[in-house]
């Protein structure tokens, strides 16, 4: 085994490789052990927010493979939004690829979790996607 | 000389013997066969099993057999099994047939010792690395053994059968030899677990997972059931807090940061049960750990987490090995406590695996296996307060839990429970209930861990399951890592 390659995300790998070769701009990236799906070109309108695409990074769980759900993701920073902040780009901040990111509150509603073997890294970014547009606008306390 | 076993799941044993019936029915004479593909289990380096992966029933014309003459695997029919074998990356092949005159006592005639090495040298020409195992059945009596080489050949000692049950079966075609009488130390036991089932309890590995609230129960449980080799696993120090709940655990343990299977080993071995138990310092999730799993027969699972519950029904599917999880949850609302949960989870080829059964679940597995630095911000968001909640540390009630599952243990080796066995058990105190649950929550059909199982009964074949060190090491929590 290769020392330091996370063994169950092999999974992961071959969704992101497969997003990559149909086109979406994927790769994986790691802070140490931990992995990472950074996509960019997310598309936003502006306004309100304050550019056309932005990056973000999909935290994937070491154990993908064996069935786990993904939740939740960072932003490339800086942002703004309605000239200020989303209430919603709330989290701690983590220093990646020379780029600084933020975790991002966006959560699955109860009932509707990320569904191992149904959805995949593509209906993730979907959902994060949908931050962005009129649901993340919505969910944004003015 | 070295002796090994070969394992293969309940469902192809019980289909093999019908397919093989009509051999020992009537006068026809007329040997029956098939050919199965291997995976393996060694450990030191050292082939400990063969398992039989899956057996290629023969197709029409692929086995020629003709009254009161030996049986012949076509070209065809071998061919095929040894290509399978090569792209699935598999150890080796395995023969049966049958000898129709043979009942309680069977044997290998000269005809299979004449042409077993010949048909191993023509396998390794194609395939150096090509193991072949032949057995031969008799009505009531099977005899084994392994051809390494043209010229080397193991022993068989037992067919183990897994599946709704353990079976042990001797593969020195010989008939069941009487079990030997027990030890008086533990003659009062025989009531529950006859002589030959505490044979088996002696002569088992069992792989305990975890020592600290449950797991030290299920040690001392084990070695006062019989069980003389006991693999304890778990990479934590005895902690002040652990003290109400580590069984044999003390203060100076605590104050010298002692480990907790070194303390476990120390006490247990000291009970005078002849049982020795053999200490593991490490995650479950490093594979350098996990890989001493193939020294065991039987899992226990007495962890409190996702991830290692998974790597575990993976390596039991992976590997044909029983797993049984045990666990206490306490469950509650505003009103108060609701439940008590003392539960037991049995595992094996056939059933289903922790995550059908509901009791892992993806969010939870998600969470336990990002890093610790990804953890904690994950928590600062919130949305993960049920996930950090620690499972109980009821001494009484793990004790429930821990008997429970030992209790299955025997039951496995000499049933008295009513079969199947629940997906789980569950005892609920709250309500003096003891739960069978029949059905499995989330059951998947296609699982890939249990269902469909593309490397199931591979062993050491199917490839790596754990962790590289420093990312087992990376995924503990903060207070694990005091070591």
């Amino acid at each position: 085994m290769e020392r330091g390659l996370p063994v169950h995300i092999t999974g992961a790998k071959t969704q992101i490789e497969s997003l990559a070769a149909a086109g979406t701009a994927i790769k994986l990236v790691t802070e140490g052990p931990q992995p990472y799906a950074w996509v960019g070109s997310i598309a936003a309108p502006t306004p309100p927010w304050d550019r056309a695409t932005y990056d973000i990074l999909i935290p994937i769980p070491l154990a993908f493979d064996l069935g786990t759900g993904l939740d939740g993701f960072y932003v490339a920073l800086p942002y703004s939004f309605n000239n200020g902040e989303h209430n919603r780009v709330n989290g701690q901040t983590l220093t990646l690829g020379g780029r600084q990111w933020r975790a991002v509150s966006w959560h699955y509603p109860d009932g509707k979790e990320f569904k191992p073997g149904t959805d995949t890294i593509e209906s993730h970014i979907i959902h994060c996607r949908g931050f962005f547009l009129a649901r993340g606008a919505v969910n944004a306390r003015i | 000389m070295p002796e090994f076993n070969l394992r293969i799941r309940e469902t192809d044993w019980v289909r093999l013997r019908k397919h093989c019936a009509p051999s020992f029915r009537g006068r026809k004479d007329t040997e029956i066969g098939a050919i199965g593909l291997l995976g393996k289990r060694a450990a030191s380096g050292v082939l400990r099993e063969l398992i039989v992966t899956q057996i290629l029933w023969p197709e029409p014309g692929e086995v020629l057999a003709e009254p009161h003459s030996a049986l012949t695997f076509t070209s065809r029919y071998l061919r095929r099994a040894h290509i399978s074998m090569r792209k699935e990356g598999l150890a080796g092949l395995v023969t049966f047939h049958t000898h129709p005159l043979a009942g309680p006592e069977v044997g290998f005639s000269w005809y299979d010792d004449e042409q077993d090495p010949l048909l191993v040298e023509n396998l390794q020409e194609i395939w150096p690395s090509t193991l072949l195992s032949s057995v031969v059945l008799g009505a009531d009596s099977q005899q084994g053994r392994v051809w390494l080489t043209p010229a080397q050949q193991l022993p068989a000692r037992r067919l183990v059968v897994i599946g709704e049950g353990l079976q042990y079966l001797q593969l020195d075609g010989g008939r069941a030899s009487a079990a030997p009488a027990p030890s008086a130390i533990f003659d009062r036991a025989t009531a529950l677990t006859g002589n030959g089932a505490l044979a088996l309890l002696a002569g088992m590995t069992v792989a305990v997972i975890g020592a600290s609230g449950t797991g030290s129960l299920v040690c001392e449980l084990l070695a006062r059931a019989g069980v003389r080799r006991i693999l304890l696993i778990d990479h934590d120090i005895v902690k002040i807090v652990n003290l109400n709940r580590i069984l044999h655990a003390g203060k100076e343990d605590a104050e010298r940061r002692r480990h907790k299977v070194a303390v476990l080993k120390q006490r247990i071995e000291a009970l005078g049960l002849g049982c020795e138990v053999i200490p593991v310092v490490g995650s479950i999730l490093d594979n350098a750990v996990l890989q001493r799993l193939n020294e065991a027969d039987l899992l226990f699972g007495c962890v409190d987490k996702d991830y290692p519950r998974m790597l575990l029904c993976k390596y039991a599917y992976q590997h044909n090995v029983p797993y049984i999880d045990v666990g206490a949850e306490i469950g509650g609302d505003q009103e108060g406590i609701v439940s008590t949960d003392a539960r037991v989870n049995y595992v094996a080829p056939g059933r289903w695996c922790l995550r059908c059964t509901g009791l892992v679940t993806p969010r939870r597995l998600a969470f336990e296996s990002l890093t610790g630095p990804e953890r904690k911000r994950k928590i600062a968001l919130g949305y993960s307060d049920d996930l950090l909640i620690k499972q109980p540390a009821v001494m009484d009630l793990n004790m429930r839990a821990a008997s429970a599952g030992v209790m299955v243990l025997r039951h496995l080796l000499q049933p008295f429970l009513r079969a199947p066995l629940p997906v789980t058990l569950a005892e609920n105190l709250v309500t003096y209930n003891m739960k069978p649950v029949a059905a499995a929550r989330n059951r998947n059909e296609t699982c890939d861990i249990c269902q469909a199982n593309a490397l199931s009964g591979f062993g050491d074949c199917g490839g790596t399951i754990g962790l590289a060190s420093d990312i087992a090491e990376a995924l503990l929590d903060e207070d694990e890592r005091s070591v």
